[in-house]
C-alpha cells in the first residue's frame, strides 16, 4: 500500500472551501442586497441615499473620529508599554506580557459589565457618554496594539541601538530613526487591528454610551431590522473603507520581516 | 423575488433533510412534530424557580413543554416532539419567516401578528377551535371576555396572494398568550406624586440624566405621540369624564391620536425624541431593570411585566442590599395596550398547534407560566383568580387595611380581591390596571411599508449623530491627510525619507536594507 501523498494544493482545500461559503458567498449576498430595492430589482438608489443623507455622513464620519482617537490612544499608551517589555532582561517579562494580554481571555460582555460598573462607581456613567465609549473601546482593544508591537520591537537587534549610539546618536535620534521606522510594521497591524474594530464596535458604544452615542455598526443592525438593503449597502460602505486602510497599511509588509506581527 | 423563493427552498430542504431520515427511520409509530418559535424565557423552563419546584416542592421540576409531550400522547395517543427555539426581537421572526424558515407555532407582538396576517402568511384556527363544547378547547373556554373582545372586534385586512383582499377579526389568526400595559416604573423617594404630570415627566428638566427609555422606535414614537398630543388627549378625557363620550367612543379616539404617522405628526415627533434623546440617562433595551435597582437611575420606561419583575426584584433583594419599594405609574392620558399571541404560520400542522395553545391555556398552567414569567396571562380561569387573589389579598388579622380591588372586567362579575392600599400602584396595579385605566390604552397598529421606511429614517435621525455639513467635510480632509501622510512615509521611506541628504563635500553611500542575522 502506498502512503496517501497531500500536495499543498490538497492541504488547502479545507480552507478553500471554508472560504467560499462563509467569507465570498456572504460577501455576494451582501452586494447582492447593497444593490437591490425592497422588490429585487437592481437599484443604486441605497448607494445615492446613504450620501445624500447628512444623519449617515454625519454618524460615520462621529464612527471615524471615535475610530481614529481610540487609536491614536491604543498606540500611545501600547508604545512605551511594548518598548520597555521587549527591551528589558527581566526574566519573566512573559508573565507581564500575559497581564496585558489575559483580560482577552475573558468574555467580552461581561469585561464591558464591568468597566459599566466602574464608570458608575466613578460617577461618570451617562455624564461622559463619547468619554466612556472610548475608554472602553481603548481597554478593550489594546492588547491587539500590544501584542503586534512587542513581538516587532523584540526582532529589533540590539547591535543597531549601539550602532546608533557608537555614530552619535543620542536617545531622541535613535528613537525616531531606528526604533520607529524599523516598528513600522507592527504599528501598522495594531492599527489595523484597532481601529476597524472600533468603527463597529456598537456593543461598548450601547453599554458605556447608554446608547446615546451610536456609530456606523449600530446602524447596520438597526437596518437590519427593518431594511436589509440599506444595512447591506453601509456593511458594503463599510467593507470599502476597511479594504482601503489595509491597502494603505499593507505596503509596509512586503519588504520588512514581519512574518509573526500579525496576531 | 424569485432569488429569494430559491434561497429558501434550498433552506427547507436542507431543514427537511433531517425530519425525512427520522421519518424512514422511526418506522411504525408515527411522531408528531411541533415546531415552535418563542421569546427568550418565555415559558416555565422548569427547574428553580418554577411554580412546580417553589409552590409545589418537586426536585426535578419539569418544563411545561416536557409536560405537553406526556399529556399529548397521554390524550391523543401519538408521541409528539418538540422543537423549541427562541428569538430576540420581533423583527427577527419576520426575517426568520421571509427567508422559508418553516414553524408550527410563533409567538410575535400585536403589531407583528397584524402584519403577518395582513401578508396572508398565517394559517387561521381551525372551527373546532372555538368550539366551547369540546371540554379540550382551554383556550375558548378560559381567555378573559376583555381579551377575546380586543381580539374579536379588532379587524385586520388580509392581501391574499391572488390580490383579493378581506377584512378579518384578529381572533381569526392569534390567539393571546401575555398582555399588558406600557408606563413608568419610579422610585417614590426621589420622585413626587404631583410631579407624575403624564408622559412629559420624561422631558422634565428635574430628572435630567434619571430617566430611561427603551432603544426602539415603536415603543419611543409612542411616548412623543403622547407627550404632543397631550392636550387633545386630555381633553378626550374630560369630555369622557363628562359622559359625553362612551367607553367605546373614548378608546377609539384615543387609538386613532396614537395611530397618526402624518409627515406634520412625525417631524414634530422628531423634535420631540431629539429633547427626550438630551434630558435622558440613555436608551436602553434591558440594562433599565438593574440600573433602577442599583440607583442609577429614578424613572424607567417599562412594559408592565418587566416592571412587576423589578419590583418583585428590588423588594427582596438577594445579597445584603436594601429592599426598595417602586410604584408603577400609567400616565393619566394614555397608555399602550400590548399583547404577545399565538399564531400559526402557513402551513403548520395545525392540530398539534391548537393542541400546545390550548395546553398553556389551562388555567393551572397559565399560573405556571405567570409564576416563572412575572407577565400577566389571558387566560382567566378560576386558578388564574385563586392565585391572583393568593398573591394580593391581605393577610389574615389585617382585613381592615383592605382595599377593595375590582378585576371583574377580567376575571368577570364580582371578582374584587381585598388588597393592601400600596398595592394600588404597586404590582397588582401593574398587572390587572383597573377597568378605567384600561380604556385609554389603545393598541399600537403595524406600519406600513412606506410609514415603516419614514418612521425608521426618524429614529436615525434620533439616534445618530448630526454634524454641521462644515464638520463632516473637516473630518474627511483629516481622513485624506492622514492616508496621504501614509503614503507619503511608505514612498518616502523607499525614497530615502529617514535619511537626511548627505552635507556637503560627503557622498551618499547606498545600503542594502537592513536584515536581521538569524
Amino acid at each position: 500500500m502506498t502512503r496517501p501523498r497531500f500536495s499543498r494544493k490538497a492541504l488547502g482545500i479545507p480552507y478553500a472551501v471554508f472560504l467560499l461559503f462563509f467569507v465570498i458567498v456572504p460577501m455576494l449576498v451582501i452586494v447582492f442586497y447593497a444593490f437591490t430595492d425592497k422588490q429585487n430589482h437592481l437599484s443604486g438608489m441605497n448607494f445615492i441615499k446613504f450620501f445624500s443623507d447628512p444623519t449617515k455622513l454625519s454618524t460615520i464620519a462621529y464612527s471615524l473620529v471615535i475610530a481614529l482617537i481610540t487609536t491614536a490612544v491604543c498606540l500611545v499608551v501600547a508604545y512605551p508599554v511594548a518598548l520597555i517589555l521587549a527591551r528589558s532582561k527581566m526574566k519573566k517579562k512573559n508573565v507581564i506580557l500575559m497581564l496585558f494580554v489575559t483580560p482577552m481571555w475573558i468574555n467580552f460582555v461581561l469585561r464591558v459589565n464591568a468597566i459599566r460598573e466602574l464608570l458608575n462607581w466613578i460617577g461618570i456613567l451617562g455624564e461622559a457618554n463619547y468619554f466612556n465609549t472610548i475608554l472602553g473601546m481603548v481597554y478593550d482593544f489594546l492588547p491587539f496594539m500590544i501584542l503586534p508591537l512587542y513581538t516587532t520591537l523584540l526582532k529589533i537587534d540590539e547591535s543597531l541601538y549601539e550602532a546608533s549610539a557608537d555614530l552619535g546618536g543620542n536617545a531622541f535620534t535613535t528613537f525616531s530613526r531606528v526604533t520607529v521606522p524599523l516598528s513600522m510594521p507592527g504599528i501598522m497591524s495594531g492599527v489595523t487591528m484597532v481601529f476597524l474594530p472600533s468603527m463597529t464596535n456598537y456593543v461598548v458604544s450601547d453599554m458605556l454610551g447608554n446608547s446615546k452615542v451610536t456609530i456606523i455598526g449600530k446602524f447596520i443592525e438597526t437596518y437590519f431590522g427593518s431594511d436589509w438593503h440599506m444595512g447591506s449597502m453601509i456593511a458594503l460602505i463599510l467593507l470599502v473603507v476597511v479594504f482601503l486602510s489595509t491597502m494603505l497599511s499593507g505596503g509596509f509588509k512586503e519588504d520588512e520581516n514581519v512574518r509573526g506581527t500579525n496576531l | 423575488m424569485k432569488l429569494k423563493r430559491i434561497f429558501s427552498v434550498g433552506a427547507s430542504v436542507f431543514l427537511l433533510l433531517p425530519s425525512l431520515s427520522a421519518l424512514a427511520g422511526c418506522g411504525a409509530q408515527e411522531t408528531v412534530r411541533l415546531r415552535i418559535y418563542n421569546w427568550e424565557e418565555y415559558i416555565d423552563e422548569g427547574g428553580e424557580g418554577s411554580y412546580v419546584y417553589d409552590e409545589l416542592g418537586e426536585e426535578n421540576a419539569p418544563s411545561l413543554i416536557e409536560d405537553f409531550e406526556s399529556w399529548y400522547e397521554k390524550t391523543y395517543g401519538t408521541p409528539v416532539s418538540v422543537e423549541y427555539s427562541t428569538f430576540g426581537t420581533n423583527e427577527d421572526l419576520y426575517n426568520q419567516l421571509k427567508l422559508g424558515d418553516a414553524y408550527d407555532l410563533v409567538c410575535p407582538s400585536d403589531y407583528m401578528i397584524m402584519k403577518l396576517a395582513a401578508e396572508d402568511m398565517l394559517e387561521p384556527f381551525t372551527d373546532d377551535f372555538f368550539d366551547e363544547s369540546d371540554e379540550k378547547n382551554y383556550y375558548a373556554a378560559n381567555v378573559s371576555d376583555y381579551i377575546s373582545n380586543v381580539f374579536d372586534n379588532n379587524y385586520v385586512t388580509v392581501t391574499a396572494e391572488d390580490g383579493s383582499q378581506s377584512q378579518r377579526a384578529w381572533s381569526e389568526y392569534a390567539a393571546g398568550y401575555m398582555w399588558g400595559t406600557t408606563g413608568l416604573i419610579y422610585h417614590p423617594d426621589y420622585v413626587e406624586e404631583d410631579q407624575l404630570n403624564g408622559w412629559k415627566i420624561m422631558l422634565d428638566q428635574a430628572f435630567k440624566n434619571t430617566v430611561t427609555t427603551k432603544d426602539n422606535v415603536r415603543d419611543s414614537y409612542f411616548v412623543a405621540l403622547a407627550i404632543l398630543y397631550e392636550d387633545e388627549l386630555i381633553e378626550i378625557g374630560k369630555s369622557h369624564e363628562q359622559n359625553e363620550l362612551s367607553d367605546s367612543e373614548y378608546n377609539e379616539k384615543i387609538t386613532e391620536i396614537m395611530n397618526r404617522t402624518d409627515e406634520e405628526t412625525v417631524s414634530a415627533v422628531e423634535k420631540i425624541l431629539l429633547d427626550l434623546k438630551s434630558n435622558i440617562y440613555g436608551f436602553e433595551t434591558d440594562t433599565g431593570k438593574s440600573d433602577l435597582v442599583t440607583g442609577k437611575i429614578r424613572l424607567n420606561f417599562a412594559w408592565s411585566g418587566d416592571a412587576v419583575y423589578v419590583m418583585d426584584l428590588a423588594e427582596d433583594p438577594d445579597g445584603n442590599e436594601e429592599p426598595v419599594c417602586f410604584n408603577y405609574y400609567i400616565p393619566e392620558e394614555c397608555a399602550n395596550l400590548w399583547f404577545d399571541g399565538w399564531v400559526m404560520p402557513k402551513g403548520a400542522n395545525t392540530q398539534a398547534a391548537q393542541a400546545f395553545i390550548n395546553y398553556l391555556s389551562m388555567p393551572e398552567n397559565a399560573v405556571r407560566n405567570m409564576y416563572y414569567i412575572g407577565y400577566s396571562s389571558v387566560i382567566a380561569g378560576e386558578a388564574v383568580f385563586e392565585y391572583v387573589s393568593d398573591t394580593y389579598s391581605v393577610e389574615e388579622g389585617d382585613e381592615e387595611e383592605a382595599v377593595e380591588y375590582d378585576v371583574s372586567y377580567f376575571f368577570g362579575e364580582g371578582s374584587v380581591i381585598g388588597t393592601y392600599e400600596d398595592q394600588l400602584n404597586r404590582q397588582f396595579y401593574a398587572q390587572y390596571p383597573p377597568e378605567d385605566v384600561m380604556l385609554r390604552c389603545a393598541v399600537m397598529d403595524y406600519f406600513d411599508a412606506d410609514t415603516n421606511d419614514r418612521i425608521n429614517e426618524l429614529w436615525t435621525k434620533v439616534k445618530g449623530a448630526s454634524l454641521d455639513p462644515w464638520a463632516i467635510v473637516v473630518i474627511c480632509v483629516a481622513v485624506a491627510a492622514i492616508a496621504a501622510f501614509v503614503v507619503y512615509v511608505k514612498l518616502g521611506a523607499k525614497i530615502d525619507f529617514f535619511r537626511r541628504k548627505p552635507k556637503k563635500g560627503y557622498t551618499l553611500v547606498r545600503q542594502e536594507p537592513y536584515r536581521p542575522v538569524r
